[in-house]
């Protein structure tokens, strides 16, 4: 009875070993696909993913070191990388809105300059003059 | 009740010009030097369109890839230093951390007698279960005092520093509020509906088992203050002013810091003699035990959460 | 006895692992796909199957105290919060992304919605 326990919990442990080891070669990837990403979604993206995944690792650890209130952990972790989520979502849309409000008050000013300096000077004259800077 | 005087002549008493100086309108030059009259200074359209173009055309100049074959390369080798720079970041601090000695090994300078005496003395002196928390919360609750002080005059320096003060400019933030952010999201609001009552259960229940388990009134009150956010988040300022505006938050951060200093600094009086207090210690594993430490966490718990949605409110938009 | 607990063992570990699995093929959607949309599909596939088996096999291996609850209260906690997470950041892709004519097409529909999806603000 005594050699069935032994074995057990060797099998538990290099069970339970493994998946973090596999589960932290995970998380390395999505920081590699963080840093990749061509838009921001997906860094966003990448960071709530790693944050699912760093739950199971705390979880899986509380169950090595036979502590239950580490799960507690788990939910905390769980809801402010939620939280996180979507602070930056709102933050995004609201800077692309904002600028998307600026260039056309811009845009708008330039169409009505351009139509009256039709002709007034030419273009080389003002090449060089920037060139000289 | 104060008399009103008429308008020229409070011009010329000394708090109306201190009230100028000190709001940047008073004109320094007027009245005392000799001065053409000026006409007001209009942006040539021309000029402004000018400036436009030159901008656009030095970063052309500046960042042409095709001419600069320096500058391409430059840009490669700057990406490729800084992923070795970061790597090698890494790699030095992951060696020092396994040059650390192993945890809990009896013969490290860490585990010496003051240590052994706590661990040893620790549950009956202050009854609570968790000695971290009877720790911080008890031996050393002036320590504690003054971190509750000092997140109290974060809230004040971050209040100086952002807060819109002028009725103009809380004016002109309001009519600009919803027009940068996307409008309401029904999706957000059922589910935040749904979510944000467990969230502060669990808050709570955090900061009242601080001395049973881990937690205790900081990480309570963080996850209480996410909570607010939360609900910040999904519904806005018209909602959530029903229930904690600013005058919620001085009165509650007020009634916690004064409650704790009180509890804890009549020692001050008494001679330093203070670690028995009236409240008996209780069985240890009840959460009525431990004597003064559950009020100590709620009110720790209570000035955490204020600050953490006061930071995020402030940040957002400059007032309650 | 131990017949039991290898059984619980044996239960334990055939979740946990399918849960990896589902990760494993949740990291090979997000690197091969080619947009975020599509990522997106991959990513949010860890976020409720994969967390809820491994979850799954922690709870039998735990057994029935109440660390199983709260596991269980985390599963329940992640499968709500998780679809809003995605339907945030999609719509934050829709509305923020310039050339949109590449990647995917904007339907019109019939009639015309209303401004603002939620409850104003009251």
């Amino acid at each position: 009875m005594g050699k069935g326990m032994e074995s057990l919990d060797k099998a538990y442990g290099i069970l339970l070993i493994g998946i973090l080891i596999v589960l932290a070669v995970f998380v390395v990837l999505c920081l590699i696909r963080a840093v990749i990403g061509p838009r921001i979604a997906d860094r966003i993206l990448a960071a709530n993913m790693m944050g699912t995944m760093v739950s199971v690792m705390i979880a899986i650890l509380a169950f090595l070191l036979g502590e239950g209130y580490l799960v507690d952990i788990c939910m905390i972790y769980a809801m402010i990388s939620f939280l996180a989520v979507i602070v930056l979502t709102k933050v995004y849309m609201g800077v692309y809105a904002e600028k998307k409000q600026r260039d056309e008050t811009l845009t708008d000013g330039q169409d009505v300059s351009e139509n009256s300096r039709l002709g007034q000077e030419s273009p080389g004259e003002e090449e060089l003059q920037y060139d000289r800077v | 009740m104060s008399k009103k005087v008429p308008k020229e002549q409070y011009e010329k008493t000394f708090s109306y010009k201190f009230k100028r100086w000190l709001d940047g309108t008073k004109d320094p030059f007027l009245g005392t030097v000799e001065m053409k009259p000026q006409e007001e200074f209009r942006e040539d359209q021309d000029a402004l369109e000018r400036r436009k173009r030159d901008r656009k055309r030095n970063e052309e100049r500046v960042y042409d890839l095709e001419r600069n074959a320096e500058l391409r390369v430059f840009q490669k080798v700057y990406n490729i230093f800084g992923v070795l720079f970061c790597v090698f970041l890494v790699v030095m601090l992951l060696t020092a951390v396994s040059w650390l000695p192993t945890y809990g090994e009896a013969d490290k300078p860490v585990n010496n007698e003051v240590s052994a005496r706590y661990i040893e003395n620790g549950l009956q002196e202050t009854g609570a279960v968790n000695i971290v928390t009877g720790m911080i919360l008890d031996y050393r609750a002036f320590d504690t005092l003054g971190e509750s002080h000092v997140l109290f005059v974060a809230t004040c320096t971050v209040l100086i520093l952002l807060r819109l003060d002028r009725k103009e400019d809380q004016e002109r933030f309001d009519a600009n509020d919803r027009l940068h952010e996307p409008k309401n999201d029904v999706i957000l609001q059922t589910v935040a509906k749904i979510l944000v009552p467990p969230i502060m259960i669990f808050g709570i229940y955090i900061i009242l088992a601080g001395h049973l388990g881990p937690g205790g009134g900081f990480s309570g009150g963080a996850v209480i203050g996410a909570g607010l956010i939360l609900y910040l988040n999904a519904f806005g300022f018209v909602r959530m002013e029903r229930f904690f505006t600013a005058k919620t938050y001085r009165r509650l951060s007020f009634c916690a810091l004064a409650c704790y200093s009180l509890a804890k600094s009549y020692s001050f009086y008494t001679g330093a003699n203070h670690i028995e207090s009236i409240i008996p210690l209780g069985t240890p594993g009840a959460i009525l035990s431990s004597g003064l430490i559950l009020i100590l966490n709620i009110c720790v718990g209570i000035v955490v959460a204020g600050t953490m949605y006061t930071f995020y409110v402030m940040f957002r938009k400059g007032g309650y | 006895m131990t017949v039991f607990e290898w059984v619980r063992f044996l239960a334990g570990a055939a979740l946990l692992l399918s849960g990896l699995a589902i990760f494993l093929i949740e990291m090979i959607g997000v690197f091969r796909f080619k947009y975020v949309l599509n990522r997106m599909h991959a990513a949010a596939m860890g976020d409720t199957l994969g967390i809820g088996l491994c979850f799954l096999g922690l709870i039998v291996m735990w057994g029935f105290c109440f660390t199983s609850l709260k596991l269980f209260l985390v599963i329940a906690f992640l499968w709500f919060s998780s679809p809003v997470s995605s339907h945030l950041i999609a719509r934050l892709e829709v509305t923020t992304n310039e050339d949109q004519k590449k990647h995917f097409d904007i339907e019109a529909l019939d009639e015309k919605l209303p401004e603002s999806g939620g409850k104003e603000e009251l």
